[in-house]
């Protein structure tokens, strides 16, 4: 004996909030029932295992026939085969797009191509998330990737236009775009400890204000490329290290701003020109998309890992950054105070964002 | 086979075993001299037996009379007290005009009522292209072509309306129904009509005799239909005998206010018995109505209607179902043939032997929307009996269920006889509550059955028992409520009474029925959710009657429960129209489908508000005479033309807007009007209008201002990769969805916002898994119509008056 058909279909689409999650997750039918009674969904309309089943499989085999639309979510309100309330049309959407950043983190910086598709195994294995899972959030990258790529105008509305995502959402894929296209090295040892969140909210950082879209929207292709003239302007930092008198002067100034209000006083005092140093040269590196693609690994290497050997806390490390980004108004002889601040206000939020353990 | 049955009173047929295996007898040896009178349609004598079942060889029906079930009726199989057929069994012989009859062309597998002219009222007139006053144009017409005498000497007087105005149904005798079963293969010419015209004709004969019987003139709320298995058939008709007002048949212009002036009825009047109470058809134990005092009612009412809106009920209604499977021999043309005919009685008998239990356990005494459906397949039958049990106030209140043991002496059986019998009472007390059955009560007095010296409580036979007579000594009454006996004489008993008990109690916040409206609810929110389900088991062979039995019951169960699982964010709601479809595609294979609506409702019932939703549904226990008088004149006056006021059609079609948030309110979801400003924006976006379907005739909250005709699509879908498309599962379940996604375009299309009436009449499945195929056929229908919300209309409505009187427009018909 055996149940050899069983559907359910209603006039408006019948879905559960919570089978699409198990299903987005990449469970099994059997495995998601068995999340569901552990869930305690017997208790519902004194349902049993049986009904838990049929009602599983038909979620999912509802799910499976709506994949096709929601890989491209506009034509979900414009389908006819399932007639799906509004709201839940946001949902399965947004719930579609939404993706473990646990995954997104190995998958940051990598090509969107069939070579890193196929380290989804191991990818998998490491974080635990199913294979189809991985497989699902690592297409919809891709697909992202690939539709927005050849769009002009703000990459985050794009994304949100496209594919009628939340503006968090939005924002999340505008990174991974972002780095996907820069190739930024994320996976070193040292950069292990940092999350795709800190990574997100670089991005966006260096989205707003280096590309060439943070300037002027209307260029073609992809705005998501840094600014060319703006990098080359980045050289002219260097006078800040390589000038003896300019060095000094910053430095005189930003201990007379922080003496006796920051507990790391010596050491930042004696490791001032280090500091001022590793930062300038990175600025003045960017033009090569060797050292472009090491920002992140520079960072870390050479600013946040010597702050953190000399403990700084994240209260002097901020106070310490607003003064010497600051007091360089005060050098007379710095002529690139436009540059330097759109460069230190992007290095000094993400610096802030990264010095964590 | 054709054997001939009449079984008279089938609920409480007081047969014993040896009576049914007289009539076995009979029938089986007159089935090879009736073979011939069939296809030679040469007359044998009609004969019929003493007992009550008559049988007739000429006429190879299976006929049966679920009649208001008797009282308790000693002695009974000695012989037939006044049974009122003296009129005989029609024979094909009376001379016929077949004027009514016209023959079809077409070779339809279904016959339906719709091939011939067989009801004489336009079916429902709400498909009918732009005529908008859907209820009361069929009215208009019938009026004009009836006359009361009309109907009399009409062939046929036969209704397949389930829903009337009130004051139109004045008496409602019971449910009439025949069977009978052909071999298709002796059609001489399959092409030409007419030896199906004349099988049907037989039957329809049948079933007008028998309201006769029931002292009736006309049969309302019928139907007919066929389970075809190789070459064998079964046709089956049923409906409900009922004395129709005169008032509605008079020649002339409407006339309305004259018409409905005397008519007020009071809502017990259709309980009231038609026949005549001395000379009553069968046994039945009478009592003064509950209501008016006056006239005699019978102890429980079987109808294939749906409640009359005048009708009084206590509390709320439920679906009753009652399954059976029985197991067959594999055979060939007539052998066939009569072993099918042979299982019949037993089927039906039982299947109305649940339905009582079932009716008494949750202590109501009404049956409505009773459809028994029989499937025929190569090693078994299948019967499923969907009704929805109210209690009516007009009826007395039913008496208890009491069980009784064979062997009274052994003490472990009689311990676990009181344990099951604490279970029963215990479930109808549990039940009486669910339901919110309190009658007020009455002194009760039992009145003129014809039988002398009633004992004064009904027994309750299983169909394979056998009679005795030791529960005579048992005093089971409950006080003066009399019970009914379930004597336990085997194992089978055991079981059939462990099934009656293990039926699941619906989940709180559910309730189901199987007509359109449930009694008792009346403040529909907007939030409905229409549905079909299908499922095929595939059984394992040899198994026992038994097992089938609790599989089939099982199924069906499993099924509804799956329902209300998935229907669980719409409480508190009702599962209306619930449309069970059973099928043996194969064998071993039974195929249940389910199409039914889900509409959610306010649980809090202020005085405000519950006035207005009788309005919008109509379905107000109506107590208010004078009420219930204006509302119907209103919608009689109007609904000729219910687009006369200028506002409503000229409005949505001129109004985008109005049009759209009409639309956008159409979320399915109870919360939907607090997301009612997300929802619009999406919906701008949007170029796919929400359509919304439904079984009913109506929708809640909401005014149908325009018919746009009837919608009726046949699909047939064919995979040669079923695997890869999910398996047979995910192969129906597309079609399904796509079947729905064309009826919603094709109703856009005409400028429609829903679909009423919707059914699913014909779902075919049939899979070939080896070759990796499978095939599906379906057939939907349903009318297209425009509705804008009453809230709306109200905004938007210059003249207020008109939105009232045309609301009521939306509750009724068919």
């Amino acid at each position: 004996m055996s149940t050899e058909l069983d559907v359910f279909v209603g006039n408006t689409t019948v879905l559960d909030e919570d089978v699409y999650q198990l299903w987005l997750d990449g469970h099994t039918v059997s495995d998601a029932v068995r999340i569901r009674m552990e869930a305690g969904a017997l208790q519902e309309c004194e349902a049993n295992a049986e009904i838990l089943h049929s009602d599983t499989m038909d979620q999912f085999r509802t799910f499976q026939m709506c994949e096709r639309l929601l890989q491209s979510p506009s034509k979900v309100a414009n389908q006819l085969l399932f007639q799906i309330p509004p709201h839940h049309q946001t949902m399965l959407i947004e719930r579609y797009y939404e993706f473990d950043s646990v995954f997104a983190r190995e998958v940051l910086g990598k090509k969107l191509s069939k070579g890193t598709k196929k380290d989804l195994d191991d990818i998998s294995s490491k974080t635990g998330i199913a294979l189809k899972c991985c497989r699902r959030q690592f297409d919809n990258f891709k697909h992202v990737f690939k539709v927005v790529e050849e769009l002009k105008g703000p990459l985050v509305e794009n994304i949100q236009r496209h594919f009628l995502l939340s503006d968090v959402l939005a924002r999340d894929y505008a990174a991974i775009v972002f780095f996907a296209n820069s190739r930024f090295e994320t996976g070193k040892r040292k950069l292990q400890y940092l999350s795709f969140q800190d990574f997100a909210f670089c991005a966006g950082q260096l989205i707003s204000y280096w590309t060439v879209g943070a300037v002027d929207n209307m260029m073609e292709d992809l705005n998501v490329d840094l600014e060319k003239e703006f990098l080359h302007d980045l050289k002219d930092l260097k006078v800040l290290v390589n000038d003896k008198d300019m060095l000094d002067q910053h430095k005189s100034l930003v201990c007379a701003q922080l003496r006796g209000k920051i507990k790391v006083f010596s050491e930042m005092e004696a490791s001032f020109k280090n500091l001022s140093r590793a930062l300038v040269n990175i600025a003045s590196k960017l033009t090569h998309t060797k050292d472009f693609r090491d920002l992140f690994i520079d960072l870390v290497e050479k600013f946040v890992e010597p702050c953190r050997s000399d403990k700084w806390t994240i209260g002097d490390l901020r106070l310490f950054l607003k003064h010497y980004s600051s007091s360089v108004r005060m050098l007379e002889a710095f002529r690139h105070q436009v540059i330097w601040d759109r460069y230190m206000g992007v290095i000094q939020s993400c610096i802030l964002k990264m010095y964590h353990d | 086979n054709w054997n001939c049955w009449r079984l008279q009173d089938a609920t409480c047929a007081w047969f014993t075993l040896s009576s049914l295996l007289d009539i076995l007898t009979c029938s089986t040896l007159s089935a090879a001299r009736s073979q011939h009178s069939l296809f030679f349609l040469s007359h044998n004598l009609s004969s019929s037996s003493s007992h009550t079942y008559t049988y007739d060889p000429v006429n190879p029906c299976v006929l049966m009379e679920c009649v208001p079930p008797c009282s308790d009726r000693p002695g009974f199989g000695e012989e037939t007290p006044g049974v009122p057929l003296s009129s005989g069994p029609p024979t094909p012989l009376r001379a016929q005009t077949f004027s009514s009859f016209s023959p079809s062309k077409s070779y339809s597998r279904q016959s339906s009522s719709s091939d011939t002219e067989l009801s004489l009222t336009p079916k429902t007139g709400m498909g009918s292209g732009g005529s908008a006053g859907k209820e009361a144009g069929p009215l208009k017409v019938f009026l004009r072509q009836q006359t009361q005498s009309a109907l009399e000497q009409r062939e046929y007087p036969f209704f397949t309306l389930t829903a009337f105005p009130p004051g139109f149904l004045l008496h409602v005798g019971g449910v009439v129904s025949a069977r009978s079963v052909k071999l298709l293969d002796r059609i001489h010419n399959p092409d030409e009509p007419e030896t199906r015209d004349a099988w049907w004709e037989e039957i329809r004969q049948e079933i007008k005799s028998h309201a006769k019987a029931l002292g009736c003139h006309a049969v309302v709320g019928y139907s007919e239909s066929t389970s075809i298995c190789e070459e064998v058939c079964i046709l089956s008709a049923s409906g409900t005998a009922a004395i129709l007002s005169s008032r509605f048949m008079q020649d002339g212009p409407l006339d309305v206010e004259h018409r409905f002036e005397e008519v007020v009825s009071p809502g017990c009047g259709f309980c009231h018995i038609p026949y005549d109470e001395l000379n009553i058809p069968f046994p039945a134990q009478l009592t003064y109505c509950y209501c008016c005092r006056r006239y005699k009612v019978p102890d429980v009412l079987f109808t294939t209607i749906d409640l009359p809106t005048e009708a009084n009920v206590t509390g709320k209604g439920c679906l009753i179902q009652a399954r059976l499977c029985r197991t067959k021999k594999k055979a060939q043309g007539e052998g066939n043939a009569t072993a099918i005919s042979n299982l019949l009685p037993f089927l039906e008998y039982e299947l109305h032997t649940q339905l009582m239990n079932k009716l008494k356990l949750r202590g109501m005494n009404a049956l409505f929307g009773l459809r028994i459906q029989i499937s025929v397949g190569e090693t078994m039958l299948l019967g499923l009996a969907s009704a929805t049990g109210v209690y009516l106030t007009a009826l007395p209140s039913p008496g208890g269920i009491q069980i009784t043991g064979k062997t009274p002496s052994d003490i472990t059986y009689e311990q676990h006889i009181s344990n099951m019998q604490k279970k029963i009472n215990d479930t109808i007390t549990k039940n009486k509550e669910l339901y919110e059955i309190n009658p007020p009560e009455v002194v009760e007095e039992i009145i003129g059955s014809p039988i002398p010296e009633p004992r004064q409580r009904s027994r309750l036979f299983r169909s394979h028992s056998e009679s005795s007579d030791e529960v005579s000594e048992l005093d089971l009454s409950h006080g003066k409520k009399d019970a009914f006996v379930l004597e336990i004489d085997d194992t089978d008993a055991v079981e059939d009474i462990h099934a009656l008990l293990t039926d699941f109690s619906i989940p709180a916040g559910f309730y189901s029925c199987n007509t359109e409206i449930m009694p008792g609810i009346q403040n529909w929110t907007s939030a409905i959710q229409m549905f079909t389900s299908v499922r095929v088991f595939r059984l394992n062979t040899n198994l026992t009657n038994q097992g089938l039995n609790k599989i089939f019951s099982d199924l069906c169960e499993n099924l509804l429960k799956s329902l209300y699982f998935k229907l669980r964010s719409m409480v508190p709601c009702c599962l209306c129209h619930l449309n069970f479809t059973v099928a043996i595609p194969e064998d071993e294979l039974i195929q249940v489908a389910v199409t039914a609506v889900a509409m959610s409702f306010d649980k809090e019932q202020t005085l405000e508000n519950g006035k207005q939703s009788g309005e919008k549904t109509l379905i107000k226990a109506i107590t208010d005479e004078q009420l219930q008088f204006s509302l119907e004149l209103n919608a009689e006056t109007s609904s000729p033309n219910p687009l006369s006021s200028p506002k409503g059609l000229s409005d949505v079609g001129s109004h985008p807007s109005a049009r759209a948030s009409s639309m956008e309110k159409a979320s399915p979801l109870p919360e939907g009007r607090s997301r009612s400003l997300r929802s619009n924006r999406s919906y701008s976006g949007s170029s796919v209008a929400v359509v919304k379907m439904t079984p009913l005739s109506f929708i809640p909250g909401a005014k149908i201002i325009k018919y746009l005709g009837i919608i009726n699509m046949f699909f047939i879908r064919e995979t040669t990769s079923l695997r890869e498309e999910g398996g047979v599962s995910g192969f129906l379940h597309t079609f399904i969805a796509e079947v729905f996604a064309m009826v919603r375009a094709h109703v856009a299309a005409l400028g429609g916002n829903a679909v009423v009436s919707y059914s699913m009449k014909e779902c075919v499945f049939m899979e070939n898994p080896n070759k990796n195929q499978a095939q599906c056929l379906i057939n939907v229908s349903g009318d297209a119509v425009i509705f804008v919300r009453e809230s709306e209309l109200e905004l938007t409505s210059v003249q207020p008056q008109s939105a009232t009187t045309q609301t009521s427009n939306g509750g009724e018909g068919t």
